[in-house]
C-alpha cells in the first residue's frame, strides 16, 4: 500500500475516532474535526457551484460560439442585485431577487404539491374495498379509514371533542403506527452504518478483521 | 421428343438462374460493398406532434428491426427539418421490445420535420424509409389537467372565499395547536434564564416550500424574541437562507421597535455540506446551550443528531417538518412537534390575523373535499365492483377521471 | 416602494408559474426558474462564505475562546477553493473539477466522505438513546409507537422469524414478517397519505397567501 493510501486511511481514521468522541463529550478533537469539516466543505461546495452553475450554466451558454443564449443574463442580473445587500444606501434592491425566489418557489410547488401529495394520494384510495382475499378487504377498509380519520384530526375548524374528537383520537393512533412503522424501519439501516464505520476501523485501519 | 427434352432442360436451368440471380439479388439487399451482413432495417414510422406541449416536442415511434436484438448495438435517430439534409439527434439502445419511442423536444415549434430511424451493427448501418413531415404545433391549454385546475379552483376558491369572509368582520373557529401554543412560553424560558433561543429551519434552499414555510415563522418568533429582549442564534446551511432571514428579523426588531438590538451574526452561514453543518450545530448546542430549539423546516437523517443532542443539553424543543420519515423522530424526541400541514399553518396560526386564519378554514374545505371524495369514490366503485351495479358506473368514472394526473 | 416592488414581483412570478401548469406557452418557465435560482444561489454564497469569513477573522482577531479552531476552518476553507477554482491536477478547463483523480476529489474522498460518514453513523447511537426515551409508554399513543416499531423492527431480523415460526400457516399473517409487511402496507400507509394530502392542501394555503401578498413576513411585515 503506497504512503498517500495509508496516510487516508490514518487521516479517515482520526476523523471518524474524533466524531464518535463526541457521542463522550465535546473535546479537543471533535472541535478539529469539526473546523476542518466546516472549512473543507464549504469550499467544496463553492468550487462545485462555481464550476456547475456559474461556469456551466451561465458563462459556457452566454459565450457558446454556435448558439449564445441571452436568458441567463436575467439570473446573473438577480444575482447581482443580491449583493446590493452589502451597501446600506441600495440594500433594499436586495429584495427583488428574494421575492423572486419566494414567488417562484410558491407558484412552481404549489401544483406539485397538490398533484402529488393530495391528488395522487387520494386517488390511491379510491379502490375497490370488495376485491381480493379476505385479507385484501381488511386491508383496504383500514387504509380508507385510517386515512378518514387522519384528516379529521388535521382539522382546524372544529374542536376534537365527542363524535369528532374520537374520530381524531383514531387518527392520532393511525399517526402513531405510521411513526412507529418509519421508526422501526430505519433503526437496523441506522446500526448498519456504525458497523460500517466499526468495520473500517478495526478493518482497514488496525488490520484486525481479515 | 429430344427437342422437348431439350425444351425442359432449357426451361430448368433458365429457371435455376433465375432463382440464383433472386437469391443474389436478395443476398445483395443484405451484403455491403466489403461483403458484411447489413442488418434489416426498423419500420413503420410513426411521428406526431406531441400533445399539450409549446410546440418544441414531437414524438416518434417505430417498429423494431427484424434483427433485433440479436447483434444490435442501437438505433439512431435521424432529423431533417423542412428540404435540409438528415442529421442524427440521437441514439436508442435495443431492448429487444417490439417497438421502440423517442421523445425529441428540440424542435422549433412551426417548423416541419422528417425522420429516418438506422439501425446499427457490426455489418454496418441500415436506414428505414423517410417518415412522413411533421409540425410542432402548440396548444393553448392542456386539457390533459382539467380536472386539477378544477378541483385547484375550488381549493383555491375556498381559501380565497373564507380570507373574504374573515375580511368582513364574520369570527372563525380555529383549534388549539399545542406545539405554537408553547412557542411564547418557550421563548419566555430562554429569556428567564438568560440564554439563547436556536433556530434551525432545515437544510435546504430557499426553492424548498417548507423553508419558505421555516422563515414565515421566523418572523413572528423573532418578533416574540425582540418583544422578550431575549437572544436568537440562527446558523444556516445555505447563504440564500442567511440573506433571507437576516432581512426576516432585521424586520421583526424594527417592528418591535429595537432596531438597535439587532446584529447581522445572529444569522450566520456555517457550510451547505449537510453533515458539516450538524457537526458544527452540534458544536454551537452543547457549547451555547441554547434553552430553546426550534427545527422547522426540511430535515433528513440529521434530525434525529439534532433532537438528541438537544435533549442532552436540556432546552425545550419544538419542531415541525413536512417529511413523513423524520417526523416519528422528531415526535420521539422534541416536546412538541407540527406535523405535516401544521407547519404550513403555523405562521398564518401565530399572525392572530383574522384573515390569515380564513385560509386555514380554507385548507380545511379541501381536507373535506379530499373526505367526501374518497367515500364516494370508495362505495361507487366498491358497488360496480362487487355488485356489477352498472347504474353508478358514471359515478365510479367520474371519481376516477377527478382524480387522475396523466 | 421599497416594499410594494417585492410584493409585486411575489404575485406576478408565483401567478406565472402557477399557470404554467397548465399553459404550455408558458410551460418552460419552470426551467428557467431553477437556472436562475442556481445562478443567484452562487452569487448568495459569495455572500454566505464572505460571513464565514468574516465571522472566523473576528474570532481569531479578537482572541475568543476556540479562536485556533477558526484557523483550522479558514484554512481548510482556503485551501480547497484555491485547489477547486484553480482546477489543480485537472487537465483542461472543460474537464469536470470533480474528476476521480482531482485534487478536490482526493480532498473529498479522504476528508468529506469519512467525516460524513461517521456523522451518519451516529445516528445508531441516537436511534437507541431516541427510543430508550420514547419507548417508556408514559400513555396510549406512546404504547402504539412502541408496538409498531418493535414489529416492523423485529420482522426485518431473522429473529422475527423465530419467534413466530410456529404459528400455523392458515395464521400466518401473524408470523411477524407477515405481520411487519401488512403494517406498512395498511395502517402505515394510511397515516402517510393522510400526512400527505394536508401537507398538499397546507402548501397551496400558504402558496396562495404569498402570491396574494397577504404574507409579507420575508419582507418582515404584514402591512397591506
Amino acid at each position: 500500500m503506497g504512503f498517500w493510501e495509508q496516510f487516508g486511511i490514518w487521516l479517515a481514521a482520526l476523523f471518524t475516532i474524533g466524531i464518535i468522541s463526541f457521542l463522550y463529550k465535546d473535546n479537543v478533537l471533535y472541535k478539529a474535526c469539526e473546523a476542518i469539516f466546516v472549512g473543507v466543505s464549504a469550499g467544496y461546495w463553492f468550487v462545485v457551484y462555481y464550476w456547475d452553475m456559474l461556469y456551466k450554466k451561465f458563462y459556457q451558454q452566454v459565450t457558446d460560439p454556435v448558439n449564445p443564449e441571452w436568458y441567463p443574463w436575467l439570473g446573473v442580473i438577480l444575482g447581482v442585485l443580491m449583493l446590493t445587500r452589502l451597501s446600506n444606501k441600495i440594500g433594499w434592491l436586495s429584495r427583488w431577487p428574494l421575492a423572486f425566489v419566494v414567488g417562484a418557489t410558491a407558484g412552481l410547488y404549489m401544483m406539485v404539491y397538490f398533484v402529488s401529495n393530495a391528488i395522487v394520494q387520494i386517488q390511491g384510495t379510491i379502490v375497490p374495498l370488495a376485491e381480493g382475499t379476505a385479507g385484501d378487504i381488511i386491508a383496504n377498509i383500514l387504509v380508507a379509514a385510517g386515512t378518514f380519520c387522519g384528516l379529521i384530526y388535521f382539522f382546524f375548524s372544529k374542536e376534537h371533542r365527542g363524535a369528532f374528537g374520537g374520530a381524531a383520537k383514531i387518527g392520532i393512533w393511525f399517526l402513531m403506527i405510521t411513526f412507529g412503522a418509519s421508526f422501526g424501519y430505519t433503526v437496523m439501516s441506522r446500526m448498519s452504518l456504525m458497523i460500517g464505520r466499526i468495520d473500517f476501523l478495526f478493518g482497514r485501519w488496525l488490520e484486525l478483521i481479515p | 421428343m429430344i427437342f422437348g427434352k431439350s425444351l425442359y432442360c432449357s426451361f430448368i436451368i433458365i429457371a435455376c438462374f433465375f432463382t440464383v440471380a433472386t437469391a443474389q439479388n436478395e443476398a445483395v439487399a443484405t451484403v455491403d460493398s466489403v461483403g458484411q451482413i447489413l442488418p434489416q432495417p426498423p419500420g413503420n414510422i410513426i411521428v406526431a406532434d406531441h400533445k399539450y406541449d409549446n410546440g418544441g416536442i414531437i414524438d416518434i415511434a417505430w417498429d423494431r428491426s427484424p434483427d433485433d436484438p440479436l447483434g444490435i448495438d442501437g438505433y439512431n435517430i435521424y432529423r431533417a427539418c423542412g428540404d435540409g439534409d438528415f442529421e442524427i439527434v440521437a441514439f436508442v439502445l435495443p431492448g429487444g421490445m417490439e417497438s421502440y419511442s423517442f421523445i425529441d423536444d428540440k424542435v422549433e415549434r412551426g417548423e416541419s420535420y422528417r425522420y429516418k430511424i438506422s439501425v446499427i451493427s457490426s455489418g454496418g448501418e441500415s436506414f428505414s424509409e423517410s417518415s412522413v413531415s411533421v409540425r410542432g404545433d402548440w396548444e393553448f391549454f392542456d386539457l390533459d389537467k382539467l380536472n386539477i385546475l378544477i378541483l385547484g379552483i375550488i381549493v383555491c376558491g375556498s381559501v380565497i372565499g373564507f380570507i373574504f369572509t374573515a375580511r368582513a368582520g364574520r369570527k372563525l373557529f380555529i383549534r388549539k395547536i399545542s406545539g405554537l401554543e408553547a412557542l411564547e412560553e418557550a421563548v419566555g424560558r430562554a429569556t428567564e434564564m438568560g440564554r439563547p433561543i436556536l433556530f434551525i429551519p432545515g437544510i435546504l434552499d430557499m426553492d424548498d416550500v417548507q423553508t419558505l414555510a421555516a422563515i414565515t415563522i421566523l418572523a413572528r418568533v423573532s418578533r416574540i424574541v425582540a418583544d422578550y429582549d431575549s437572544k436568537i442564534e440562527m446558523p444556516v446551511s445555505r447563504s440564500l437562507v442567511m440573506t433571507t432571514a437576516r432581512e426576516t428579523i432585521k424586520n421583526s426588531y424594527l417592528a418591535a421597535g429595537r432596531p438597535d438590538a439587532y446584529y447581522d451574526d445572529m444569522v450566520h452561514y456555517v457550510t451547505d455540506e449537510q453533515f458539516g453543518y450538524v457537526a458544527a450545530v452540534n458544536g454551537i448546542m452543547v457549547r451555547d446551550k441554547p434553552a430553546t430549539c426550534l427545527y422547522l423546516g426540511a430535515f433528513f437523517a440529521e434530525s434525529l443528531i439534532l433532537a438528541e443532542t438537544g435533549n442532552y443539553i436540556g432546552a425545550i424543543q419544538i419542531a415541525g417538518t413536512a417529511r413523513p420519515g423524520q417526523l416519528p423522530f422528531f415526535v420521539a424526541a422534541c416536546d412538541y412537534t407540527l406535523i405535516g400541514e401544521e407547519l404550513f399553518a403555523a405562521s398564518a396560526y401565530l399572525s392572530g390575523d383574522p384573515k390569515q386564519l380564513g385560509s386555514l378554514k380554507g385548507q380545511d374545505v379541501g381536507k373535506f373535499v379530499a373526505m367526501a371524495a374518497m367515500i364516494i369514490g370508495t362505495l361507487a366503485v366498491t358497488v360496480v365492483s362487487a355488485w356489477q351495479f352498472k347504474f353508478f358506473g358514471w359515478l365510479s368514472d367520474l371519481m376516477y377521471s377527478m382524480f387522475s394526473t396523466n | 416602494m421599497k416594499r410594494t416592488i417585492p410584493v409585486i414581483i411575489v404575485s406576478v412570478v408565483g401567478t406565472v408559474l402557477v399557470l404554467s401548469v397548465f399553459f404550455p406557452p408558458v410551460q418552460t418557465m419552470g426551467e428557467d426558474f431553477s437556472l436562475f435560482f442556481d445562478i443567484i444561489a452562487v452569487f448568495a454564497f459569495f455572500l454566505g462564505g464572505g460571513n464565514l469569513v468574516r465571522i472566523h477573522l473576528v474570532k481569531i482577531y479578537r482572541k475568543r475562546p476556540d479562536w485556533g479552531f477558526s484557523v483550522v476552518t479558514l484554512v481548510g476553507f482556503f485551501v480547497t477553493l484555491l485547489v477547486g477554482l484553480g482546477k489543480l491536477s485537472v487537465t483542461g478547463v472543460t474537464a469536470s473539477v470533480t474528476a476521480p483523480d482531482s485534487f478536490l476529489q482526493t480532498i473529498f474522498v479522504n476528508i468529506i466522505t469519512p467525516l460524513s460518514s461517521t456523522m451518519y453513523a451516529l445516528l445508531a447511537f441516537y436511534v437507541a438513546s431516541a427510543s430508550y426515551r420514547a419507548f417508556r409508554a408514559k400513555n396510549r399513543e406512546a404504547t402504539i409507537l412502541l408496538i409498531a416499531a418493535f414489529i416492523i423492527l423485529l420482522g426485518r431480523t431473522p429473529l422475527g422469524m423465530k419467534l413466530t415460526g410456529w404459528i400455523p400457516e392458515w395464521l400466518s399473517i401473524l408470523q411477524i414478517p407477515n405481520l411487519a409487511v401488512w403494517i406498512m402496507n395498511a395502517p402505515n400507509l394510511a397515516g402517510q397519505r393522510a400526512i400527505l394530502i394536508g401537507v398538499g392542501l397546507g402548501v397551496v394555503a400558504m402558496s396562495l397567501r404569498l402570491i396574494l401578498g397577504m404574507d409579507r413576513t420575508y419582507l418582515g411585515s404584514d402591512n397591506d
